[in-house]
């Protein structure tokens, strides 16, 4: 594995407080993407991690923190910041009534992109649903429905793409190909920060992995370091089966008791 | 993991001006209104149903003479527009989530709205249209040339009315499922209160209710605007009524306004 120098930063959020009158979901946290990096926020639910992607995508104003993307505040300037940030989240729905051909010239529209019919007929065969092109969003299979968000949300080629949970409720083979789309987002420079709760794939995948409960990240680093910084803590050993693992860790720090 | 690559650089995106997002929102909105088969009933069918039916049967004359025919089922299809059609169709959007994936894009938040509204009212413009198209040709209801222009003004005054209502309505209620249901309530009342604008058959109070209502109030103005009453202190008081009406609703309307339902 070669770790990737800081050189430049996708994303930085600093003190990042978000709250719901009294209840603070996000408690002062900070992070930092890479440039070409797949950066995982792991944390059960409830943990504040839907709360601080909504920030970043502003979605919903923090009551503390800084957001920048790439060089641009985003505090400052909203909407130039959210033209550089492509969004899938956790429920994507969009209008019932246009066919996906509308909706890619809509979204593409939307961030400045003009697109011809046959650019649009080459996006939709590259993730191969050109001959769905005429049907509405809510008549594809779940595996369709991912393919076409994560296109909506790369169609005006960013250079941070947010994911929200982005393999929930996909069987193995569409998860399998969700994951080839994400590596290769990343090999075309793109960097990633997304939220999942298989922490195996968040192993395999991700560069760096922070773990967040009760609005705080508790650690942070890639896979490896932050089971290697954790190996020997007892709560660590004791939730361990063999060899120890990234969920191993996970359940340690944030408990084993259910979350709604 | 990370592999030994070469990223390429990444360029910043500009944002588009607003004037762009606002084109492309309202080409959108513009066809997924054609193909909502819910609201083209709401706003032809019904108003057309309610222009002929008024005319049939020997009583008809007493609830008005055909300027009344005209201007109710005008109101009937400005109520269904803003309080049920409108309305329904910004709560299902913003329950399963539709709002949320255009407030990430770089448009301005308020150009997802005025171009919904812009929509609308094309909507109402055309269904005026229609409504006066059909009175002349097929129910033989004409007006002089100037009675069309201000018939199709004071009933796009209408629609920021009940539009304003709607959006209030959208504003105080979360979910769905409940403003469907508060929509059809308050559906009845609106259309009944229009009608008995004319009338003092339910006795003066009901009738002053319903002379001041938005309804009423857009009744009278349609009345005026069509010359089958002159122009008076009490027009001027409906106009000024229906202006009081769209501020006061929408200003509930966009304060209470949220983007989620929950």
């Amino acid at each position: 594995m070669l770790e990737i120098p800081a050189l430049t930063r996708a994303l930085r959020v600093t003190g990042l407080r978000v709250t719901y009158g009294p209840f603070v979901a996000v408690d002062g946290i900070d992070l930092e993407v890479r440039e070409g990096e797949i950066y995982g926020l792991l944390g059960p639910n409830g943990a504040g991690k839907t709360s601080a992607l909504s920030a970043i995508e502003g979605l919903l104003r923090p009551a503390a923190g800084d957001i920048v993307i790439g060089d641009i505040d985003a505090r400052a300037h909203q909407l130039q910041a959210k033209a550089q940030l492509g969004v899938q989240l956790q429920t994507t729905s969009f209008q019932s009534n246009l066919r996906l051909v509308e909706l890619v010239r809509l979204f593409a529209g939307l961030y400045g992109v003009t697109l011809s019919p046959a650019q649009i007929g080459e996006l939709l065969e590259e993730i191969n649903l050109k001959h769905e092109a005429s049907k509405r969003f809510r008549e594809l299979s779940g595996g369709q429905q991912q393919r076409f968000s994560l296109l909506i949300a790369t169609i005006h080629d960013p250079a941070l793409v947010l994911l929200d949970e982005p393999t929930a409720g996909l069987d193995p083979q569409a998860r399998r190909q969700l994951w080839d789309r994400i590596e290769r987002f990343r090999k075309e420079g793109r960097s990633i920060l997304l939220t999942t709760h298989s922490m195996e794939e968040a192993q395999a995948v991700c560069d760096r992995v922070a773990i967040m409960d009760h609005g705080k990240i508790l650690t942070v680093g890639t896979p490896a370091a932050v089971i290697a910084a954790h190996r020997d803590d007892p709560k660590v050993r004791q939730a361990a089966h063999g060899e120890v693992t990234l969920e191993d860790v996970f359940i340690a720090l944030t408990g084993r008791e259910l979350r709604d | 993991m990370t592999d030994d690559v070469i990223l390429p650089k990444r360029r910043s995106v500009a944002a588009p001006n607003w004037w762009s997002s606002l084109k492309v929102l309202l080409r959108a909105d513009g066809t997924a209104q054609v193909r909502t088969s819910q609201s083209l009933v709401l706003t032809f069918a019904l108003p057309l149903i309610l222009l002929v039916a008024t005319g049939l049967g020997k009583n008809s004359a007493a609830l008005g003479g055909p300027a009344f025919r005209i201007s109710l089922a005008l109101t009937v299809g400005l109520v269904s527009i803003g309080t049920v059609g409108y309305s329904l169709a910004i709560a299902r959007d913003r329950d399963t989530g539709v709002f949320q994936r255009l407030r990430v894009t770089p448009a301005p938040t308020w150009t997802i709205m005025v171009s919904r509204w812009i929509v609308q009212l094309g909507a109402v413009l055309v269904m005026a249209i229609v409504v006066l198209v059909v009175a002349a040709v097929f129910v033989g209801i004409t007006l002089p040339p100037q009675d069309y222009l201000f018939t199709v003004l004071v009933t796009l005054l209408g629609s920021a009315v009940f539009l304003s209502i709607g959006q209030a309505i959208v504003g105080l209620i979360a979910s769905a499922d409940t403003l469907n249901a508060a929509g059809r309530l308050l559906y009845v009342p609106l259309i009944g209160l229009s009608v008995f604008g004319n009338t003092d058959r339910l006795g003066t109070t009901v009738e002053l209710v319903s002379r001041w209502s938005p309804g009423g109030c857009l009744e009278t103005l349609l009345s005026a605007a069509m010359g089958a009453t002159a122009w008076s202190g009490q027009s001027w008081g409906a106009l000024f009524a229906s202006v009081g009406y769209t501020v006061v609703f929408a200003v509930i309307g966009i304060r209470w306004f949220r983007w989620v339902s929950h």
